[in-house]
């Protein structure tokens, strides 16, 4: 009889101690877990949505910005995180002086939508940037089990420890998932010339160190198609009337685009004009601005990270264009 | 409330058993079925309240109607108890009629006649089919005398009791009236919970770990990919042909488990059924409570096997038609029904002609006729099933790039290699779960021997404690797929 027979199969117990025994053992199991989830917590994204840039600048957040000083939002998909250095912004700008960029890495503007419920966290907000190109218009996206509300309660601290500690497990409820996040946050999140690089500016911004080798080949040299989804503007229209009704100035920014393909691809410069037009109408509607910089910037390659992403340097210029642009408009 | 969610496991079940056997120790016998008849429907009601006054008003029909039924002696069987049992059972398939069928019979009144009736886009409510069946057996029982008389709370908690109520097994009075009223089984048994708990956690794994893997696979290739291989395909169908039985005695496990622990024995609604070697063998292993329902109610008052051939296998086709009907309402479904009615026609023909098929054989091809039939039952639409069916048999055949040493040679016969489940991802890591479902299928013991074998000692605590770590892993926390039924 071997060993493993001998403690696991013969050894019989009685029902209650088996009980006793199960239950310490499935008790200590939970406090481990409990344990590891607040561990998990204080150092690691927490996966509250089903973004890994949004879990993270909401950990920034909590951690770095007095939400009730922020006076200016940049929000968008990876063109607001990585194309506006919020620094650089805070520095030209006279009215911009606490800026904080919210940007999700792929949000569509259905998405943005959603986000923008969260400025409910920011008391004295003035103006939001939504910062855009017509490839984050094609797909009309909302982000999984999204509770805006409980999260800008989250970000305000103002959770009571049985909601926060609920949300904690909600969030944990895949353990295994914050293992697996925890084990990639370093190299996946953590190297700068990675496109989901999440290494956050004093701002939340992200500049992007790619250059050379780390440019991605088919994201420098095509194009994306035109297609540009009703439903976006739809949600840009709306987004923008709500700010004008809360007081906040709303400000749509296309990024630029590089030259090279503009100049060869006619569909290119189609989507760019019907982008432009389709939102200087909203914007005049709703008492908002239209800021092309592309069409200001006129950007060459060198800034460039891939045909629509600017590298460090691309994202200090159009953050001094932006920033230039609201004094001129709030003189 | 879903049984793999965390307010069930850590707080509504602890609650409900130890308020349950509390009330029971202080010799509350009533309360405590009062308060189980209110646990149970604050369990109903935690998905949406608007379910409840159905409920109850069914209950309060059927018990009324059951009562008067048992109230006639087998002599007195007249004319008006008939009648009774008519009128009981035409309110119940009636509300089933109505909130399940209602908008089917309108589709396609309107596809028939070319009209535009409007459709009534009633909310299914839950479990209906399940509690509707069980009243059904009920009054048709009281008629047969088989029923004792209990009073409405106890007739309550046999129609409410939480394991069961959402997707069964599908109980009949004179099996669970005995056990509630038992007094023996008013008191805390260490057995009984040291077993339940071991069963609940085998179906918590089966579902959160098993089922729910699977269904990733079954969804992207049953709703979101276009076309599909024939590999593809494959996958796909046999995804899903793991997830529902994962998914469904998962839930079945938990049930039984659950009833355990307040004393109460459901009966096993699964016994391996993918180890089937003909497709009676199947439905003697599968959902066997319904198949149990659909035999004393439907086949036996049909005239079961005793009015010759022709009207055996009508009869069993005629059955199996409104098993598949009774499971929704749609066109896909009555084809699954025909498919299994015509399976268990040819069946019986073969039996009845004497022939023999090798077992290894049989097993083939039950099992695949299987998998192939619930390709109709996965498939929201006929296009859908078309899609998965058309990719299994004339999907382009690719295989995986590992082989391209082995197969090489078959290139001029036109067969492809390269990444064929791009559908999926990671191919070794899914072939790696395919693997595990058929030993788990075809070589482990089901829950119900694991349940024989059960003895209170370390090795059962480690398996009810791996099991239980599926709760780390419940943000997959989908409902089960009986719930629609």
């Amino acid at each position: 009889m071997n060993l493993f027979t001998l403690i696991f199969k013969r050894i019989r117990l009685t029902y209650k101690q088996y009980l006793t025994i199960l239950f310490s053992l499935l008790g200590m199991i939970v406090i481990i877990a409990i344990s590891y989830v607040m561990y998990f917590s204080k150092h690691y994204p927490l996966p509250i949505t089903n973004y890994i840039s949004l879990d993270a600048k909401i950990k920034f957040i909590r951690e770095n910005i007095n939400v009730d000083e922020v006076d200016t939002l940049i929000v968008g998909s990876s063109l607001g995180l990585n194309n506006i250095q919020g620094v650089y912004l805070e520095k030209v700008s006279s009215q911009a002086n606490h800026v904080l960029n919210l940007s999700v890495y792929g949000s569509a503007a259905t998405e943005i939508e959603g986000l923008l419920e969260l400025s409910d966290a920011f008391p004295n907000l003035k103006r939001i940037i939504y910062s855009a190109q017509y490839s984050d218009f094609p797909h009309e996206w909302y982000y999984d089990n999204y509770n805006p509300k409980l999260l800008v309660k989250y970000i305000r601290d103002e959770l009571n420890p049985l909601e926060h500690f609920l949300l904690m497990f909600r969030a944990c409820n895949n353990l295994f998932f914050c293992f697996k996040r925890q084990s990639e946050w370093q190299t996946n999140h953590m190297m700068k010339n990675k496109f989901t690089y999440l290494g956050f500016d004093s701002t939340g911004s992200v500049p992007l160190h790619i250059y050379g080798d780390d440019i991605i080949g088919h994201r420098w040299r095509g194009a994306q198609p035109n297609i540009q989804n009703p439903k976006s503007f739809e949600a840009v229209d709306r987004m923008s009337k709500r700010a004008y009704e809360k007081g906040i100035k709303f400000y749509l920014v296309q990024g630029p685009y590089r030259g090279p393909l503009v100049k060869k691809h006619q569909f290119v410069r189609e989507a760019l004009s019907h982008f432009e037009r389709l939102n200087s109408k909203i914007m005049k509607k709703n008492n908002g601005a239209f800021l092309s910089l592309h069409k200001l910037l006129h950007l060459e390659d060198k800034y460039f990270a891939d045909r629509t992403h600017l590298n460090d340097k691309g994202s200090i210029l159009t953050a001094e264009a932006i920033g230039k642009f609201i004094d001129e408009k709030e003189k | 409330m879903l049984f793999n969610s965390y307010e069930f496991i850590f707080l509504f079940l602890p609650f409900t058993f130890f308020i349950y056997f509390y009330l029971n120790k202080k010799h509350l016998t009533e309360v405590s079925k009062v308060f189980l008849v209110f646990a149970s429907l604050f369990f109903y009601s935690w998905w949406n309240i608007a379910y409840l006054p159905l409920i109850l008003v069914s209950m309060l029909v059927n018990y009324t109607i059951g009562k008067e039924l048992s109230f006639h002696t087998k002599k007195q069987r007249t004319y008006s108890a008939k009648k009774l049992l008519t009128a009981g059972i035409v309110f119940n398939l009636g509300l089933l009629g109505y909130f399940k069928y209602a908008d089917f019979f309108i589709q396609n009144l309107n596809r028939a006649f070319h009209s535009e009736v409007a459709l009534w886009n009633l909310a299914l409510p839950l479990a209906i089919s399940f509690y509707t069946f069980q009243q059904i057996a009920y009054l048709v029982d009281s008629y047969r005398q088989e029923t004792k008389e209990y009073d409405f709370l106890n007739y309550a908690v046999f129609v409410t009791f939480f394991p069961q109520l959402i997707a069964g097994p599908i109980v009949h009075h004179a099996e669970m009236m005995p056990q509630f009223t038992k007094l023996k089984n008013k008191v805390k048994n260490y057995y009984n919970i040291t077993l339940g708990l071991f069963i609940f956690s085998m179906g918590l794994f089966k579902k959160v770990i098993i089922a729910d893997t699977f269904a990733i696979w079954a969804t992207q290739g049953f709703d979101i990919a276009k076309t599909l291989n024939m590999l593809e395909a494959w996958t796909t169908s046999l995804a899903y042909t793991f997830q529902l039985y994962f998914d469904f005695s998962g839930y079945t496990d938990m049930a039984i488990g659950i009833a355990l622990l307040f004393n109460i024995k459901i009966p096993k609604n699964f016994f391996s059924p993918y180890k089937a070697t003909s497709i009676q063998d199947f439905w003697r292993r599968w959902h066997i409570t319904l198949s149990r329902f659909l035999k004393d109610y439907i086949y036996i008052p049909l005239g079961g096997n005793r009015k010759g051939d022709v009207r055996t296998y009508m009869n069993l086709f005629t059955t199996f038609l409104l098993g598949g009907i009774w499971h929704g309402a749609g066109w896909t479904f009555v084809l699954w029904g025909i498919l299994h009615g015509f399976a268990l026609v040819t069946h019986r023909m073969w039996q009845k002609l004497g022939f023999k098929m090798n077992t290894l054989l049989a097993w083939f091809i039950t099992f695949n006729f299987i998998n192939i039939a619930w390709v109709f039952f996965r498939a929201l639409n006929f296009e859908s099933a078309m899609k998965v069916l058309k990719g299994m048999f004339m999907g382009p055949l690719v295989f995986p790039s590992v082989l391209t040493n082995d197969v090489i040679s078959l290139r001029e016969w036109g067969l492809t290699l390269g990444n064929w489940s791009k559908l999926y991802g990671d191919e070794s890591m899914m072939g790696l779960w395919f693997l595990a479902a058929f030993i788990v299928i075809l070589l482990l013991p089901n829950s119900m021997q694991w349940k024989k074998k059960f003895k209170p000692n370390y090795f059962y605590m480690t398996l009810t404690i791996l099991f239980f770590m599926s709760i780390f892993m419940l943000y997959r926390k989908s409902e089960f797929i009986y719930f629609n039924f």
